[in-house]
């Protein structure tokens, strides 16, 4: 079945519920995030870089810039543990619901 | 033994070419691809003020389906499904962007646009030439694209337009399908330069827990690895019946995959899936690969692959053929 498995568990298939009004960015869960490097590379918008985290258990986490962010989705496909969310990000400058 | 190559009269350092998309939307981008070692970059495709919507980007737009994440892009049965759009900016910006390649690379740019009426296309076009792009990519059949994929009525005319109005190369994008080869040879008695083949399928997945299509309840662009198969019988059909350049893309996840297509007939090959999943350290492993087997089978020149399958691909009539069950055989023999 398409959508959330043991197997294939990635993105939601779906939006996230507040996609409507505002634009959706990724998040890291710090806490869920094993430092493992795989979603910088994958990111194209250069959204994503690995930052030192003094205190937790894998001493590194990754981070989103808000402002680079599209929301395309493709961190969350990288990540072996889930460890993203999707959250309300800024209003882009061009393109976004407003401009039209 | 080397993977430069020419490619409508472009000096390549390799056969493989990053296709247009979200790996070749800004110009870091291409100097990565140029380190990497690829052949040329398409940017990603521009619309006409016509289509400024495709400007706006959903989210989330890419999902892998079938994807197996603990073993890194190694399935190659998955498929990316996305909600793929244009280039972000303007077409002032565009114009910018492939200014700015140009300046800070070497690598040959091919800028790639989409329209509407014929002269749009070449206003386009003609853009993209004057601020130097080496070539031109006519995205005629992205699965995207809002209206019509009508080939014969929307289309011919405006590579006809095209064509005669620059002087750069003009490639032509195909969609997957039965018409492939027949508008191959359209493209080219229009003017075109060099075929693309081919673009990813239009298709669409559904969610079975909400009922609703997946993303954003639209139809998506749907590819991956195991496209590669149709595409290459697309590329051997087209490269019997057109005498201009092919450049194969569909589902290249490794070295066997673009010899594979030179083989059919291509004379390069674009990549995009493969550095989603598999980082722009892919460009490298492919052309390692590559060089490797031209090596193994003591080729000079990866272009003196090109079509060598197609001498060995056998008309139905003439595949030696023995009979199936004898007539007399079990079929119609009932077992009590």
């Amino acid at each position: 079945m398409t959508g959330k498995s043991d197997k294939y568990p990635g993105l939601s298939p779906l939006p996230p519920p507040f996609a409507g009004e505002d634009p959706p960015i990724a998040e890291v869960i710090v806490e869920k995030c094993i430092g493992c490097d795989r979603c910088p590379p994958l990111c194209f918008f250069d959204s994503l870089f690995m930052e030192e985290a003094p205190g937790h258990p894998f001493g590194r986490v990754a981070l989103v810039v808000p402002g680079k962010c599209t929301g395309c989705g493709l961190c969350f496909e990288a990540c072996p543990v889930d460890a993203f969310r999707w959250v309300p990000g800024p209003r882009p400058a061009r393109g976004g619901r407003e401009d039209r | 033994m080397s993977l430069r190559t020419s490619f409508l009269g472009l000096d390549l350092q390799s056969p493989v070419i990053v296709a247009s998309g979200p790996a070749s939307h800004d110009v870091n981008q291409v100097r990565t691809a140029e380190e990497q070692g690829a052949g040329a970059v398409v940017l990603k495709t521009a619309c006409s003020d016509r289509y400024a919507e495709m400007r706006s980007w959903p989210r989330p737009r890419y999902k892998l389906l079938d994807w197996d994440r603990q073993i890194r892009g190694r399935s190659k049965a998955f498929s990316l499904y996305s909600y793929e759009q244009g280039y972000s900016g303007t077409l002032g910006d565009y114009w910018e962007f492939i200014r700015a390649c140009k300046s800070r690379t070497s690598l040959p740019v091919i800028g790639s646009i989409f329209a509407g009426p014929p002269g749009e296309w070449e206003d386009l076009a003609g853009h993209v030439e004057s601020n130097g792009a080496d070539a031109v990519e006519l995205d005629i059949s992205s699965p995207h694209r809002p209206g019509s994929l009508a080939f014969e009525s929307t289309f011919v005319a405006a590579i006809r337009a095209v064509a005669r109005g620059v002087k750069i190369p003009v490639l032509v994008k195909l969609a997957p399908g039965p018409d492939v080869p027949d508008q191959c040879v359209a493209a080219e008695q229009a003017g075109a330069s060099a075929l693309t083949l081919c673009n990813r399928l239009r298709g669409i997945d559904v969610d079975c827990e909400s009922q609703r299509p997946i993303l954003h309840g639209s139809y998506g662009g749907i590819g991956g690895p195991w496209a590669k198969y149709y595409t290459m019988r697309h590329v051997a059909e087209a490269a019997q019946r057109i005498s201009v350049p092919i450049s194969a893309t569909g589902g290249v996840m490794t070295g066997e995959d673009a010899v594979k297509y030179i083989l059919l007939g291509a004379s390069t090959v674009q990549v995009l899936s493969v550095i989603l999943v598999n980082g722009w350290e892919s460009i490298g492993r492919i052309n390692d690969s590559v060089l490797s087997y031209c090596d193994r089978k003591q080729v000079h020149a990866v272009r003196e692959l090109c079509g060598r399958a197609l001498e060995h691909l056998t008309p139905p009539g003439e595949i030696t053929r023995w009979s199936g069950e004898p007539i007399d055989g079990p079929r119609n023999d009932w077992k009590e």
